[in-house]
């Protein structure tokens, strides 16, 4: 749908719905406040079948609760959407959009400005403000990325303190540890093969304390040998997918017995057949055969005379699992002719029978020859098997998680062009004029009447031209947004200062550009750490600020040709500095909010911090809409920290709250007890999906009951043949 | 086009432990399983009220096996205490028993259930690394070349069922079987990773438990008809009889499970050729010298009288559970084939004869490699049989735990009492500055650490139903005092032996009464390890059943004591 055709609500209907949602929306966090955080604690989820189900898992909560009103239902579903593509944060998002509706409706339904506050406030927040708290999860001087172990340790603690039992947890996360350690797998696509065999991959004994967990190298296939010949050493293993006993017949095939003998010779023919088979894959030092099938008693039978052992009835996962580990494709007896040797086998290292609680297992060792992969299993021992599908489910969902921190949060297009073009230019600019592109583009549609910013525009314009292109194309798309951002001529003046002032450093001054160079090279700026940044930064933008709130549009190009000296006076006043700022962070910043890699102490500071900066951002504009909506979302984050540490005794959360914000006030590293990281991304995709979620339910006027099942548009085509 | 039917709304249920119905039927089942625990538990008669069969026991899985527990809770207490007899048959009444009274302790206290959850862990790994350590002082090493320690073991598991009927001598002479059945399966000559045998048991009923006993080799009944047809058979030498084993079915009817269609001619008969492939099949065997044809399924009568005029002994419908033990017994491959087979399938015997106990008659077939062996069980009803068979299958199962790691607790409660006054005495030491990093205070650390211990004593004391129960303070173990004599300050005048037997009052121990209540003194030294570790009859228990139990209560009550709320699925 266009944002064109949005219907748009009458005031008091929006309200009146956002009273019903917010209501919605607090039950349903009421319902998973119980769960969250480090002293959450556990749901027993009975399931149809009477089956007790043990979780901590936001998700699973949601699906459990079997709602019933429509717009609850979509919630959850949104919820659980965020949980799946991100593995984490189902209950944050319940909180959190609880508390954003009840914030709305308390501010009288201003919900058509949140995609404006994104553009405008949330995204410098964290572009700007948030990146310079931010951690990295990536040793450091390695061009490959893969997470840290002792970053992979903090990651999983944090993540399995919410999913599972405290008593549990600290054996959990170092299995896990352990395990990911072991499989080598601290890349993305050992995670997402991990992720999406880790159902073959683990096993779950009931009745054994959880310290009896462990992990084996190899796989472990939930069969027991149909025929075992213990052998030592690696053996050679074919796959199978089809029976290799002929049958005398088969579906639509007719046999037609001419005489006793002659039904004898094909009994016979099949038998001696099977045995040849047999013989043929040990003669090719193929002593294990893998079988996704049933096979016939006699190829059992032939296995065990001949030393071969047989595992049937494979599922497919672990068929899957088994081709992706050793590259080998399914043997067939039919596909060959009988002559040569059989070549596409795959080796195991070890192949033996395994007792876990009262199951028999397959123990394979494969020496994996597709990738840096090492296969493992892991065996979780619980007292129940309802824990131990709550830790294996907890385990999975980390899995999900790690791979969200090579996830980056990218600008929007128009960023990334003009970062590069200006990157071309001067990569020291590219971190205020891509912060500032969103005011920028803003500005530009306004300017086109404004005979100050045309002046300003054509001195970007060699530049930039083509971006200029798109934002006007941007702002014929949407007018109605860009007037309720646009409501103070002197708003774009500010921005334009503040944008003009790096972008005339370097468009025109190439001393400038030397000096920065110097600055590089000199030994001395590499002093400048994360913790000094701010104090430069923000001086040099509320410097720029503070000018342009006192002057009219001219001085402005008064400004604009003075940038030089503007920069060289603030080189002058804190000498290096700020050009270290900028150069240190603009070789991290590469056009993107959030960085690959990038975590955070786990314990609300994300939250906390995203307030404080929302608030910040805020306070520079003056568009009535967009500042109600900041206060509104930074209020509503603190719900988070307010519900992880409300229940703690005496509730420390004002503590929590007054040593960070004081802490951040003052430049002063943040206070941090916890040893636990988060990833930054899911935080930040959380925020993201969750005011996407408010503006899609405030959009709603109407529901409608439907009796039939609705069908995806793609499935339409298919069922109308019938 | 179906119709989407609404579901439900689920019924959610906030802190559902500090609900009447929980606490209630907590106690309740706590309760019950008190009464049965011991040697003087009290026996329950399950049945269900239309009739049919009635089971009497003592014993935590027959009880909670038959029990429907309707709470979500206590399900998941019953299920975690049930996984944890499927894998160690010993010492669930003791599981049960500590998870509750922990959850009924650790809830009166009103501590955040995060911290009584951390701690209780702390306690838990005190518990289980004071277990583990050389030093402990209540478990014993099991000495595999001297029986008495074994002896000790299994008897303490039959005397601890009262619901099998036993009498001494009765405990005496079937201790004796099972420990002897139990080194039958031990092989001889063990190569790389030794593969323990097979006990079979033969249920007779109603006969004298005295008539039980163990045979080497195994025992597959046969109809009497057979039995009494029973010839002599064709032997290699004196003490070597080939025999061949089939899986496959020799009916001789045409198996055909494939898809597809047959067509025969007029005239062919597809019965008759396989009818002469069977003889073709004897013919071999005959000519291979096989002495014995065991076949799990039917074999076609004709087959069988031709391999009986020939000397060949001939079992069919042997079933499934055989073949695996006789395959190990013999070293023979059961056959799938009826075409072609090699003689290197056969496997060998000592010797084949007939046995009948009862109105039940049996081939005996005797191996060289005693692997495998045959207790034939009897007691004098069913009921009692059936209580009979889980204390055999429990004390097999511990006696092959006690292999893996030879080492046993000590029993009668006396390991419950040291262990509880080893943790009093470690937490009361612990200095102030130990708490300093921790989430919590020293007085809630107090407090979960009596209440933990409280709930170790009471399972030890449920062990009594009417004495008095004492605790000696230099032992840490536990004392009985027989019920209807007064409480006197001299308890040494009524005293003789602790519980599990090891000490005898030859000293002043300075007892006290042992009450499960909070607050109890802590000992002034660590719990001291018995001088002389030799008693003849000590009451000893599975050290692994024990220790995996007592971590499966701590971490189930803690799971239990974290639940924040019920979900139930109303569809």
């Amino acid at each position: 749908m266009s944002p064109r055709m949005r219907p748009t609500l009458p005031a008091a209907m929006a309200v009146a719905a956002a009273g019903r949602l917010a209501e919605e929306a607090a039950a349903m966090a009421g319902a998973v406040r119980g769960a969250l955080g480090p002293r959450g604690g556990r749901a027993l989820v009975l399931r149809p079948d009477g089956r007790p189900l043990l979780t901590r898992d936001g998700r699973r909560l949601l699906e459990a609760l079997c709602l019933q009103p429509p717009t609850a239902r979509a919630m959850a579903a949104a919820a659980c959407r965020y949980r799946g593509a991100t593995g984490d944060g189902a209950k944050t998002f319940v909180l959190l959009l609880a508390a954003l509706l009840r914030g709305l409706r308390a501010a009288g339904g201003a919900g058509r400005a949140l995609p404006d506050f994104q553009r405008t406030v949330l995204e410098p927040a964290a572009a700007l403000g948030l990146r310079r708290h931010l951690l990295s999860a990536f040793p450091a001087g390695e061009a490959e990325r893969r997470v840290d172990l002792a970053a992979l340790e903090a990651l999983l603690d944090a993540y399995l303190h919410g999913r599972a039992g405290p008593g549990e947890r600290p054996r959990l996360a170092r299995l896990c540890c352990e395990f990911l350690a072991r499989c080598a797998a601290c890349s993305p696509p050992a995670l997402r093969l991990l992720g999406r065999h880790f159902g073959a991959l683990h096993a779950a004994v009931p009745g054994l304390p959880l310290h009896g967990s462990t992990v084996l190298p190899g796989v472990l296939l939930r069969r027991d040998f149909a025929a075992y010949s213990p052998s030592s050493g690696a053996v050679g293993a074919v796959l199978v997918t089809e029976p290799l006993h002929a049958a005398l017949s088969a579906a639509g095939v007719e046999l037609v017995v001419g005489s006793e003998g002659q039904y004898e010779a094909a009994r016979r023919w099949c038998e001696a057949r099977t045995e040849a088979v047999v013989k043929r894959l040990r003669s090719s030092n193929v002593k294990l055969l893998l079988s996704s099938v049933k096979q016939h008693d006699a190829v059992v039978y032939y296995a065990k005379l001949h030393g071969v052992s047989l595992v049937e009835c494979l599922s497919s996962e672990e068929v899957d699992l088994i081709r992706e580990l050793t590259g080998v494709s399914p043997y067939s007896p039919s596909g060959d002719h009988g002559c040569g040797e059989i070549t596409d086998t795959a080796v195991a290292t070890f192949c033996r029978p395994l007792l876990l609680g009262s199951n028999r297992y397959v123990h394979i060792g494969f020496a994996s020859s597709t990738c840096a992969f090492q296969p493992h299993c892991l065996v979780l021992c619980g007292p129940v098997d309802g824990v131990n599908e709550q830790h294996a489910a907890a385990i999975q969902g980390a899995f999900t998680m790690l791979q969200q921190l090579f996830k980056t949060v990218d600008g929007r297009e128009e960023w990334g062009s003009k970062g590069e073009s200006q990157n071309d230019a001067s990569d020291a600019c590219s971190r205020h004029s891509s912060a500032t592109q969103k005011q920028f583009t803003i500005e530009n549609a306004y300017c086109n009447r404004n005979q100050v910013s045309e002046h300003l525009l054509k001195t970007h314009r060699g530049e930039t031209e083509t971006q200029i292109v798109d934002s006007t194309l941007k702002g014929s798309e949407n007018p109605a947004g860009m007037q309720t951002a646009l409501q103070t001529p002197s708003n774009p003046a500010s921005h334009s200062e503040e944008l003009s002032v790096p972008c005339k450093g370097a468009g025109s001054s190439r001393d400038a550009q030397e000096t920065q160079a110097k600055c590089q090279c000199s030994g001395e700026m590499h002093k400048g750490y994360e913790s000094d940044l701010p104090v430069d930064n923000l001086k040099n933008y509320s410097t720029a600020v503070l000018t342009t709130d006192n002057t009219n549009t001219v001085t402005v190009c008064e400004n604009l040709d003075v940038g030089k000296d503007l920069e060289k006076a603030s080189c002058g006043r804190i000498p290096f500095k700020p050009e270290e700022g900028c150069v240190s962070t603009a070789q991290k910043y590469s056009s993107s909010v959030i960085e690959a890699g990038s975590v955070l102490p786990v314990g609300g500071y994300f939250e906390i911090l995203l307030h404080y900066y929302i608030q910040y951002y805020a306070k520079q504009l003056q568009q009535s809409a967009v500042t109600v909506i900041s206060s509104v979302v930074a209020d509503a984050l603190l719900i988070i920290p307010k519900s992880l540490y409300g229940t703690t005794e005496g509730n420390s959360f004002a503590k929590f709250y007054l040593n960070t914000t004081n802490a951040l006030r003052k430049n002063q590293p943040l206070p941090v007890n916890e040893k636990g990281l988060e990833s930054v991304y899911c935080k930040y995709q959380l925020v993201i999906s969750v005011l996407h979620c408010v503006t899609e339910l405030l959009n709603i006027d109407l529901i409608i009951g439907v009796k039939r099942p609705l069908q995806k548009i793609e499935d339409n085509d298919s069922d109308d043949d019938f | 086009m179906s119709r989407l039917e609404a579901k439900k709304p689920s019924l959610f249920i906030s802190d559902p432990l500090t609900k009447d119905t929980v606490s209630q039927s907590l106690s309740l089942l706590n309760r019950i399983l008190k009464s049965c625990y011991g040697p003087a538990g009290r026996l329950k008669q399950l049945h269900n009220g239309v009739g049919g069969y009635v089971c009497i026991t003592s014993q935590s899985s027959a009880i909670l096996g038959r029990l429907s527990v309707s709470h979500p809770v206590l399900k998941v207490l019953t299920t975690s205490v049930q996984n944890h007899v499927a894998r160690f048959s010993d010492c669930g009444l003791f599981t049960a028993i500590l998870c509750c009274s922990l959850i009924e302790n650790f809830k009166s206290l009103h501590v955040p259930s995060c911290t009584v959850i951390k701690i209780s862990k702390d306690l838990l790994s005190l518990c289980t690394d004071y277990l583990k350590s050389e030093a402990c002082g209540c478990r014993v090493s099991v000495d595999f070349s001297n029986l008495k320690t074994l002896l000790c073991l299994v008897r303490s598991i039959l005397t601890s069922k009262p619901a099998c009927m036993l009498n001494a001598t009765e405990v005496e002479h079937l201790t004796m079987l099972i420990v002897k059945a139990f080194m039958f399966t031990i092989p001889c000559h063990v190569e790389t990773k030794a593969v323990l045998g097979k006990c079979v048991t033969i249920p007779v009923k109603g006969r004298r438990v005295l008539d039980s006993t163990v045979l080497p080799g195994l025992l597959i009944e046969t109809p009497e008809i057979q039995f009494a047809k029973l010839l002599s058979v064709k032997r290699i030498s004196s003490d070597t009889i080939k025999i061949a084993v089939f899986c496959v079915s020799m009916s001789g009817d045409l198996f055909n499970p494939e898809e597809g269609m047959i067509t025969v001619h007029h005239g062919v008969s597809l019965e008759m050729s396989e009818l002469n492939q069977l003889l073709n099949v004897g013919k071999q065997l005959v000519n291979d010298e096989v002495g014995l044809v065991v076949c799990q399924k039917v074999i076609h009568p004709s087959l069988k009288q031709y391999l009986k005029e020939n000397q060949v002994m001939v079992v069919d419908r042997a079933g499934l559970s055989v073949m695996e033990p006789l395959s190990q017994m013999t070293g023979s491959k059961p056959i799938a084939s009826t075409h072609s087979f090699s003689p290197s399938c056969y496997g060998s015997l000592k010797d084949v004869c007939t046995k009948s106990f009862g109105s039940k008659h049996f081939v005996h077939l005797i191996p060289n490699d005693t692997v495998v062996c045959s207790l034939v069980l009897c007691n004098r009803n069913e009921t009692t049989w059936d209580e009979l068979k889980r204390a055999c299958e429990t004390a097999e199962h511990v006696l092959q735990l006690t292999i893996k790691e030879p080492v046993a607790l000590l029993g009668g409660g006396c390991t419950e009492s040291h262990l509880a006054s080893y943790i009093r005495y470690k937490t009361c030491s612990l200095s102030t500055s130990s708490f300093k990093d921790a989430d919590y205070s020293q007085t809630q650390y107090q407090l979960i650490a009596d209440a933990f211990c409280c709930s170790l004593e009471s399972v030890a004391c449920s062990l009594s139903h009417d004495d008095k129960i004492l605790t000696d303070t230099v032992y840490g173990h536990h004392w009985l005092v027989p019920s209807g004599f007064p409480s006197v300050s001299n308890w040494s005048d009524l005293l003789s032996k602790c519980g599990c037997g090891i000490n005898s009052n030859t000293q002043n121990l300075n007892w006290r009464l042992l009450r499960p209540h909070f607050g109890s003194p802590t000992l002034q030294s660590c719990p001291k390890e018995p001088s002389v570790k030799t008693a003849d009859v000590l009451t000893l228990d599975c050290f692994a059943a024990k220790y995996s139990g007592l971590q499966v209560a701590v971490e189930t009550a803690n799971l239990i004591l974290d639940l924040k709320c019920i979900i139930e699925d109303q569809n």
